[in-house]
């Protein structure tokens, strides 16, 4: 009703007064209706609340001091007096300054300024104002680079930063993810060198599944990266078509573009997952884009689809291997291990060849797994990567009975303890490259063999016991970000005699591995500039004259 | 000196201490607004007017003093007449100083009020000298 809007108009448009008189200022007075404590200017407290006071919190309320004369309000408390009794005087207060204000003619000098209330009319204008996350205290005719920023030149886009969002023609490469809830949001950008995998739910319907855009292939292709002079189209890598039971198929053919249709109340061809791949130099640019597909077919009462999305960069030329760290270790991320390839002489290996690396995780640095039944001969094949910087130690149990022949058990155990394909490198820094040798440290063996002293002759057969790996680690690099990076790997097997059971006994022995940190740093030596000096020589004919 | 000489002697003392008073003033209150405008809220639409008057009362004072001097000297009254002339405006100039300046401090006060006092004082003995003058 009309009324009640130019009601509500009439009660916004007037903001509540601000209170100057000094006399009624009070800033302790928090609670409505309720005396506060030690509030000496109080209205809501009797004669009693004050003579239970100790302190007046606001001794003196002011205006700006920087006038020449103006009201003050003293409150204090006369101790003295039984019942003690609150103390109000009005003065003057003078400023002896010569550069006191005298008069002002600038009524908001003194003053905060009263803040716009929004009404109907400048709601729009307030809240392109202030309804950023940041403003300016400056007038907007200050800013007039704002619209000028975007779109961006070409010099800016040929070399990209990490994190910076990769630029397409439109806008940025999107990459749907869930924001707060879990549904697909398509305004998160793709920061460069960022490898991101995100999942979320999108809403659909059979019937309209052709005019989705999320859903069809070409939203994620169709505009291309801008790159330093030219525009990197994204290709087609794969597709993969995923049936109803949830089987994928890898097409033969990438080429032809498979939009999303209705055919006998299934929706076909509707995008489930995007796995881009985006190749750049090692300056920043980037030269190439693949996206692999998965489609689907989305059935007629399904009312939301979960799509899963996924960026991996990669530097051209290189293998696609997860550093550790870059370039020291970062606590926490698995050691890098590797072989030197078979079939090459040693010296000529060391020089020329690369280690091969594998991303399986079984040729990693690995040590035994416990598992709950304890048992070694039970367990064998669960293994855990050893991360760097923290100590581990596992274990199993190992039943020996008397039937058990030496020989292979102590080939098991020692799979069991070091893994089928214990590695001979180590990485020394988190990112040291396959090609360069000389960055991966050599593991050494040792092995002690725990004999029975009494018997020395004796030439039974040792079982291995425990397995050490003892990495030891060094900082490097400045004092104030020293990177870790592994000198010395060492791996002791312990072996133990074993002795023969009579027949029908069994014996139950530990085996235990462990993984061992050891910080070698020497302390840092701050290096200081070499002091200047001061190169003074005379001229040789200074003393012209007389020499 | 009351039958040959018409110049009046106060009036040229006057002068010439207003003048130096003068430089004085205007350098002091240059100098207060510069400080006023850094420590209080002096936005520039309110800044610009007051460095108006303050530049427009110093332009106005030199005519002013030199036409006094050369009335006074010469015993001519017109110089004389238009010196009270100008006096008159910077007399207005300063009264907007002292009254409706944005900020008026106490040291404000009183380098304009005694800067009235003597243009007040100034502005009687030219009276009196073109009295003099005339008949």
């Amino acid at each position: 009703p009309a009324d009640v809007h130019d009601a509500a108009k009439a009660r916004v448009r007037s903001p509540p007064a601000p209170v100057t008189d000094v006399a009624r200022l009070c800033v302790c007075d928090l609670l409505v209706a309720q005396c506060d404590v030690n509030c000496c200017c109080d209205p809501d407290c009797s004669a009693e609340d004050f003579s239970l006071f100790t302190t007046c919190s606001v001794p003196l309320v002011t205006g700006d001091s920087q006038l020449c004369s103006q009201k003050a309000a003293v409150y204090s408390l006369d101790v003295e007096a039984n019942p003690p009794e609150r103390i109000f005087k009005l003065i003057d207060q003078v400023n002896p300054s010569i550069f006191c204000i005298h008069a002002t003619n600038y009524k908001q000098a003194l003053y905060l300024k009263s803040p716009e209330i929004p009404t109907p009319e400048n709601f729009d204008q307030l809240l392109a104002k202030f309804g950023g996350a940041t403003f300016s205290a400056e007038p907007d005719s200050w800013n007039l680079d704002t619209d000028a920023q975007n779109p961006p030149d070409a010099n800016e886009t040929s070399r990209y930063e990490y994190g910076v969002p990769v630029q397409t023609e439109d806008a940025f490469l999107r990459l749907p993810s869930p924001v707060v809830s879990s549904w697909c949001s398509d305004a998160n950008p793709a920061g460069f060198l960022v490898n991101q995998a995100t999942k979320c739910i999108r809403s659909v319907s059979v019937e309209k599944c052709d005019s989705i855009q999320a859903l069809s292939m070409l939203f994620y292709i169709n505009s291309s990266i801008l790159a330093s002079v030219f525009q990197v189209n994204i290709t087609v890598q794969s597709i993969a078509v995923q049936s109803l039971n949830g089987m994928r198929t890898l097409l033969s053919s990438s080429d032809v573009l498979r939009l999303p249709m209705v055919l006998d109340e299934l929706c076909i061809n509707a995008v489930l997952g995007v796995n881009y791949h985006i190749t750049h130099t090692d300056t920043g640019e980037i030269i190439e884009a693949a996206a692999a597909f998965v489609l689907g077919a989305i059935s007629k009462e399904a009312l939301s689809i979960e799509q899963s999305f996924e960026i991996s960069f990669t530097q051209e030329n290189t293998q696609p291997v997860p550093l550790s760290g870059n370039p020291g270790y970062v606590v926490g991320l698995p050691v890098r291990a590797g072989f030197q390839p078979q079939g090459y002489p040693f010296p000529a290996a060391f020089l020329f060849a690369a280690l091969a690396l594998s991303s399986n995780k079984h040729s990693q640095l690995t040590i035994l797994h416990s598992t709950s039944t304890q048992d070694c001969l039970a367990a064998q094949g669960a293994r855990a990567p050893v991360l760097f910087g923290y100590n581990m130690i596992s274990g199993c149990k190992l039943r020996i009975t008397a039937a058990m022949k030496c020989q292979p058990l102590a080939q098991t155990l020692l799979d069991v303890l070091k893994g089928q394909s214990f590695p001979e490198y180590v990485a020394s820094f988190g990112n040291s490259q396959a090609q360069d040798v000389l960055d991966w440290v050599p593991i050494t063996q040792l092995h002690i063999s725990e004999q029975m002293i009494s018997h020395p002759l004796q030439s039974s057969c040792q079982i291995p016991v425990s397995l050490g790996i003892e990495v030891k680690w060094t900082k490097y690099g400045s004092l104030v970000n020293p990177q870790a990076r592994i000198v010395n790997v060492t791996a002791t097997i312990t072996t133990t005699t074993l002795k023969q059971l009579p027949s029908g006994r069994e014996r139950i022995i530990p085996i235990t591995s462990s993984v061992v940190f050891t910080d070698i740093s020497s302390p840092a030596e701050p290096s200081y500039k070499a002091w200047p000096t001061i190169n003074i020589k005379l001229p040789f004919d200074f003393f012209y004259p007389f020499v | 000196n009351n039958s040959s000489q018409l110049s009046s002697l106060p009036l040229q003392i006057l002068l010439y201490v207003n003048g130096i008073y003068y430089i004085f003033y205007f350098l002091a209150t240059l100098a207060m607004i510069i400080y006023k405008s850094q420590v209080f809220s002096y936005p520039d639409d309110l800044l610009a007017p007051d460095l108006v008057v303050l530049f427009l009362m110093a332009i106005l004072e030199v005519p002013q003093l030199y036409l006094g001097f050369k009335g006074n000297l010469t015993e001519a009254e017109v110089p004389l007449g238009l010196s009270l002339g100008l006096t008159v405006g910077s007399v207005v100039l300063c009264v907007y100083l002292l009254l409706w300046q944005t900020y008026v401090l106490w040291a404000d006060v009183l380098l304009n009020a005694v800067l009235l006092l003597a243009y007040g004082l100034e502005s009687g003995l030219k009276v009196m000298a073109i009295t003099a003058f005339v008949s």
